[in-house]
């Protein structure tokens, strides 16, 4: 037995390290000041994310010192920070701010016992998905989604008078739990494969078994198609969605739009570290089991569909923002199935428009729900005229999310588009690509519908407005943070678009 | 400057967008004011553009070549040929003219109306100079926000229907574009290594195969078909003219429905030449059924308006046929065609429009004897409908004799069928003309009817010298447009000449096979003979 | 690897009927009953496999704990024990389905593994190559390993642990109004 610690450096892990003292201090302040301070408690947690984000910034734009070598390995296989995992942590690190800084509202007038916790509850989920970010290996993977998991089924029901609320958290909660006992069930047969959990070293032990044993695909099918399930609960793909509109619905707004954002980017990170890095042993058409790639492609399909034609018919916004996240999730997955330098890279560039767009629309959701305490797009009508603002940006979020140019989303759209086009002209065996491509122009017609349904009730209505909108100083700046990163980086793409590239190599898919 | 002007003519109502976003929102005449000048100013860039393009010069002028995302090879690559050259010209005039027209018929969301209106100006000017199909794309798209916008918020009764409708369609075509720029890319990428998407680049040195245009052609040549509209996808235009304000049917008919030939004209015919020449015949089917079909729908409406939509319809048939009989008679005229219906049904929905602000009426049967209580609005009308129908000495005759001219050259039926359009034209413009016009005032409230005033005659005299220009002189126009056709109708020539050549082969292949059968018979009954 | 005995088998039967009684009796107390009986006939089939750390943490952690403590729930709660419950609801036989499908999956993967994958080379199932001897001191080793090569996600289940109590605890309490 080799019992010695491997190689660590907890210098690579100082934003989580700082994330899990600065949550702690969040609950602790919330306490020592008698929770008697309202804002003040909210701004102290949005320290949290704010600073590694800074952090992780300032690294790979070169603005840290030399000697500080932050990329690399922390904890041996346990936990190793590549592109892919700085990427996503800006993610979730924008999302989470995004999230607490729409979450003043409720702080004020619903929560009032809990603030401390409700935030450092959202900086612990955060920290999942960093750990998850950073894991290389099938534990640690699982332990950073399960931490990324338990503090959101709480949060969702935060609301305990409100039987929605409560709703959302059971349900979220048996969901959560039923797809986590799928996924390790679905792990353990990689572990029975392979006889490792480190991804790099599964991939070669199973490329080893592979050589003796020819049939063992399926097997390994057995085990992708519990992975599927239990990974698809996360990403509400369909047919595991139907839990998403009805947990979205219930639970606080802000909670909502980090489940629909942060938490789905984390399941996008396993299912790449899972599927396309530990499974890339198999990827090529004389290497047989590359069946997930269809199979994925089929609820990408499905996704679509029943995101965008179902969203039609929703009265209640948060549902119908549920559905599009649903079909949302649907075009991220095009860009997973793609096996080439350009598949993964689209999903992250997809994920952070994503992340703009769709948490500036729930903000905006948040806003409008702190003040009329309605959801109904029908109460939205003519609100162009008090508050053409809020209207405005309103639009501009939904806008990106059709995928309209020149904003954020359209690029990202362009880019699973391209991605799955680029792989379909190569290779002739991938032509099925073809037809995700095909659905996926389709449903973003039907997309625009129900999208431009709540600009035509916003702007083209007769009646007079019953509500007009007074921003929050945090709130506004969510608001614009949301729709400065849309334009921006919808026009000036260049930065983000050069730190993705690098991404694919992260998952084995080329080397650089 | 000569780098500059092209960005200055496309970005400058942008500077107006962010000036009327700074002016409060009840300050009304300060943001017509500002918006008016504002187009002016890109008026005189587009003449000045004009008086800088050099008419002998072959190929695009006035390029800039800046990248912009590197690494997706997209570039800012802008640049004008003498097609582009007179549709910025016209987009211009029209949307200066239009922003006059809505002096008084807009009075709620003033500032919103302004700024959308110089968006849309951004875009199709912007759509027009893009050399770079992204470029190209998003500048498509830019312009579909705004003219929602226009038609939903400011339009007719049915006017959400409309603006949903228009959107829809207009999406679904340009989503399909999008897939086939895509897949260009990468054939581009395999080709020569690099990503890019400059058009200049594509075209002239990627070899698509033929199967691949045919693919290609369609995914472009819908986008651009539901934009024309050419028959059968003509079912959003009538809703969409008849419900926005006036100044939104001009641009959309006056402008918005060329973005759909010029993307024939610039994108697929000189890379699918191949697959233009397959498709040719049924392209040139659908105009005809457009020409005729537009025509009859036209003779029945009520409403002027409608009438005046339908009629775009068949016009825009015209412009198709003239571009598919790839001569270079058709090809400029449908060219100047183009120009032609911007300004002559522009004109109309702007004589419409200052109708319906004195009566809220558009019906044919509320009107009769206008000619007495409005007799200089009854003039322009005239001459504004003898353009439209084409007569000889108005814009309209060059360019659809052009076209016919062209079009007998492809195929005497094409070009017989096309010619009886131009009867029917003049039944229905006439008849319109007749009822509205003459007669006695049977209706009383037509009586009190004010004439035309001063502002409304500085919008239809520029139109009407137009008009008189075109059709009088043209050479100007024609000396423009004379090398970019050229090369147009070289390629299509090129291709046509492979073409034929396969196809003799093909004959010659079946002749020698014939041959060879005979042979083998002669053989077997010597065989037998003996 | 052995053949499974006669005593995997009194476990696997033990095991599956029980659980079936813990979703299908219709007094909650029973149930838990049942539930106890399932997980410590799995806790056998833990030391038939040599794991002997796995049957232990079981017994202590699923039968000492959780399900004493689910008993204690079902006791204290005024009138839950004597009350009859209804376990399945209309959509009964779609999970009958799934789960027939799902268990026939399953079986067919073991078949496969055990019978059908088998090495071109050696011949031997899949299932039934060695890979490599169990430690002599599994337990320690497991230790050993818990605080060195895995030590990270170790640490980290300590504030998943954190997370979930804090959790519990605000969604648990009695608010003051």
């Amino acid at each position: 037995m080799d019992f010695t610690l491997p190689q660590y450096d907890p210098f690579r892990m100082l934003p989580e390290i700082f994330m899990l003292l600065w949550a702690l201090w969040v609950f602790t302040y919330d306490l020592i000041t008698k929770r008697q301070k309202e804002a003040a408690v909210g701004y102290m947690a949005l320290i949290g994310p704010a600073v590694p984000l800074l952090f992780i910034v300032f690294y790979l734009t070169g603005l840290l010192p030399e000697s500080w070598r932050y990329g690399g390995s922390g904890f041996g296989a346990m936990f190793f920070n590549d592109t892919t995992a700085m990427f996503f942590k800006i993610v979730f690190l924008g999302a989470a701010i995004m999230a607490i800084g729409s979450s003043f509202g409720i702080t004020k007038q619903k929560i009032v016992n809990h603030r401390g916790e409700f935030y450092g509850l959202l900086l612990f989920s955060t920290l999942g998905m960093m750990f998850l970010a950073s894991s290389n290996e099938l534990l640690t993977l699982y332990i950073g989604l399960e931490l990324t998991t338990i503090p959101l089924f709480v949060l969702a029901a935060f609301f305990k008078d409100d039987k929605l609320s409560v709703e959302a958290g059971v349900k979220y909660f048996v969901i959560g739990a039923f797809s986590s006992a799928l996924l390790l069930y679905g792990m353990s047969f990689l572990y029975g494969l392979s006889g490792t959990t480190g991804l790099v070293q599964m991939k070669m032990n199973m490329a080893v078994v592979f050589l003796s044993y020819r049939d063992i695909g399926v097997i390994l099918l057995g085990g992708i198609v519990l992975l599927v399930a239990g990974v698809g609960f996360k990403l509400a793909l369909p047919p595991f969605h139907q839990w998403a509109p009805d947990v979205y619905e219930g639970s606080p707004t802000p909670i909502a739009a980090f489940l629909s954002v942060g938490s789905k980017a984390a399941g996008l990170v396993a299912f790449g570290k899972i599927f396309v890095n530990g499974l890339m042993a198999f990827f090529g058409p004389e290497q047989a089991p590359n069946d997930w790639g269809m199979l994925v492609g089929l609820l990408a399909i499905l996704a679509m569909v029943i995101g965008n034609v179902v969203a039609i018919r929703q009265t209640n916004i948060k549902r119908m923002l549920a559905y599009s996240s649903i079909a949302q999730a649907g075009y991220i997955m095009i860009g997973m199935v793609v096996l080439n330098e350009h598949g993964m890279a689209s999903v992250a560039y997809y994920i952070f428009a994503y992340m703009f767009a769709n948490m500036g629309a729930f903000a905006a959701v948040a806003i409008f729900e702190d003040q009329t305490g309605s959801c109904q797009i029908e109460d939205y009508k003519g609100l162009a005229k008090t508050s053409p603002v809020f209207a405005v940006s309103l639009s501009l979020f939904l806008l990106s999310l059709v995928g309209i140019p020149p904003l954020a989303g359209f690029l990202a759209k362009y880019k699973v588009f391209a991605a799955a086009i680029s792989m379909a002209t190569v290779d002739p065996s991938a032509s099925w690509l073809y037809w995700l491509v095909g659905v996926g122009v389709l449903t973003a017609v039907f997309s625009l519908f129900y999208y431009a349904n709540v600009m035509r009730l916003m702007f083209f209505s007769n009646e007079e407005p019953r509500h007009k909108i007074t921003y929050s100083v945090p709130a506004l700046c969510v608001l614009l943070l949301g729709l400065a990163g849309i334009v921006v980086f919808g026009i000036y793409a260049e930065p983000i678009l050069k730190l993705v590239r690098t991404i694919p190599a992260d998952f084995g898919l080329y080397i650089p | 400057m000569e780098k500059e002007i092209l960005t200055l003519v496309t970005f400058f109502p942008l500077v107006g967008v962010v000036l009327l976003t700074i002016l409060p929102r009840d300050r009304h005449d300060s943001i017509k004011g500002f918006a008016l000048i504002i187009s002016f100013v890109t008026f005189l860039f587009s003449t000045w553009l004009y008086y800088m393009f050099d008419p002998l010069g072959n190929g695009m002028q006035m390029e800039v070549n800046i990248p912009w995302i590197t690494s997706l090879g997209i570039s800012y690559h802008m640049g004008v040929d003498g097609i582009s050259l007179l549709l910025i010209m016209l987009t211009t005039i029209l949307t200066f003219l239009s922003i006059l027209a809505s002096w008084n018929s807009i009075k709620t969301g003033v500032k919103g109306y302004y700024i959308s209106m110089l968006l849309l100006e951004t875009g199709m000017i912007g759509v027009f100079c893009a050399l770079d199909l992204f470029m190209f794309y998003v500048f498509w798209e830019v312009m579909l926000v705004p003219m929602y916008f226009i038609i939903g918020l400011w339009g007719g009764p049915r006017k959400i229907y409309a603006a949903i409708k228009f959107v829809l369609f207009t999406m679904f075509g340009s989503l399909l574009m999008l897939v086939g720029i895509i897949y260009i890319l990468f054939e581009y990428q395999k080709y020569s290594g690099v990503f890019s998407f400059d058009m200049l680049k594509i075209i002239g040195e990627l070899p698509l195969s033929y199967q691949a245009q045919l693919w290609l052609f369609g995914a472009f040549a819908l986008a651009f078909a539901i934009k024309v509209p050419l028959f059968p996808f003509h079912t959003w235009l009538p809703d969409a003219h008849v419900q926005a304000p006036t100044a939104g049917s001009v641009i959309l008919a006056g402008v918005l429905l060329k973005m759909g030939t010029y993307g024939f004209i610039r994108i697929c015919l000189p890379l699918f030449p191949d697959a233009t020449i397959t498709y040719l015949p049924y392209i040139c089917i659908l105009s005809l059924i457009a020409i005729i079909y537009g025509a009859l729908v036209a003779m029945v409406q009520r409403d002027v308006k409608s009438l005046v939509a339908f009629s775009s319809v068949s016009h825009m048939g015209f412009v198709m046929l003239g571009m598919f009989a790839l001569n270079t008679q058709g090809i400029q005229g449908s060219i100047i065609q183009m120009i032609n219906h911007g300004i002559s049904t522009g004109g109309l929905f702007l004589l419409v429009g200052m109708l319906y602000e004195r009566r809220h009426t558009r019906l044919i049967e509320d009107f009769g004897g206008i000619a007495r209580v409005m007799p200089a609005y009854a003039a322009f009308f005239m001459i504004i409908t003898l353009s439209s129908i084409g007569l000889p000495f108005t814009n309209g005759f060059v360019g659809e004799f052009l076209i016919l001219l062209g079009a007998f050259h492809k195929n005497n039926v094409y070009g017989i069928i096309g010619a009886t359009g131009v009867v029917f034209a003049a039944c229905y413009m006439l008849w319109m003309y007749q009822r509205v016009f003459f007669g006695k005032v049977t209706n009383d409230e037509n009586k009190k009817l004010l004439d035309l005033s001063w502002r409304e005659k500085v919008i239809l005299v520029p139109l009407v010298l137009l008009v008189f220009w075109i059709g009088v002189y043209p050479k100007p126009l024609f000396e423009i447009l004379k090398p970019s056709v050229n090369l147009v109708v070289e390629q299509m020539e090129r291709a046509e000449a492979v073409r034929l050549d396969d196809d003799y082969r093909v004959e010659e292949k079946l002749t020698t096979v014939e041959v060879g059968n005979n042979e083998l018979s002669f053989d077997t009954e010597e065989q037998s003979d003996e | 690897m052995a053949e499974p005995g006669i005593v995997f088998w009194i476990l696997a039967v033990v095991t599956v009927a029980s659980a079936v009684m813990v979703v299908t009796l219709k007094n909650i107390f029973h149930c838990a009953l049942a539930l106890i009986l399932c997980l410590f006939s799995v806790a056998g089939i833990y030391i038939l496999l040599n794991a002997e750390f796995l049957a232990a943490a079981q017994v202590l952690i699923y039968v000492g704990a959780v399900a004493i403590l689910m008993i204690f729930a079902i006791m204290l709660t005024s009138n839950l024990a004597s009350k009859a419950i209804r376990q399945s609801n209309e959509q009964v036989m779609v999970g009958t389905v799934v789960s027939v499908l799902f268990c026939g999956g399953m079986l067919a993967l073991i078949y496969l593994t055990d019978k059908a994958i088998v090495s071109e080379e050696t011949g031997v199932a899949f299932w039934r190559q060695v890979r490599g001897t169990l430690p002599a001191d599994n337990v320690a080793s497991l230790g050993g390993y818990l605080m060195t090569k895995f030590m990270l996600p170790f640490e980290v289940v300590s504030v998943l642990l954190l997370a979930a109590m804090i959790g519990a605890i605000v969604l648990a309490r009695k608010e003051k109004a």
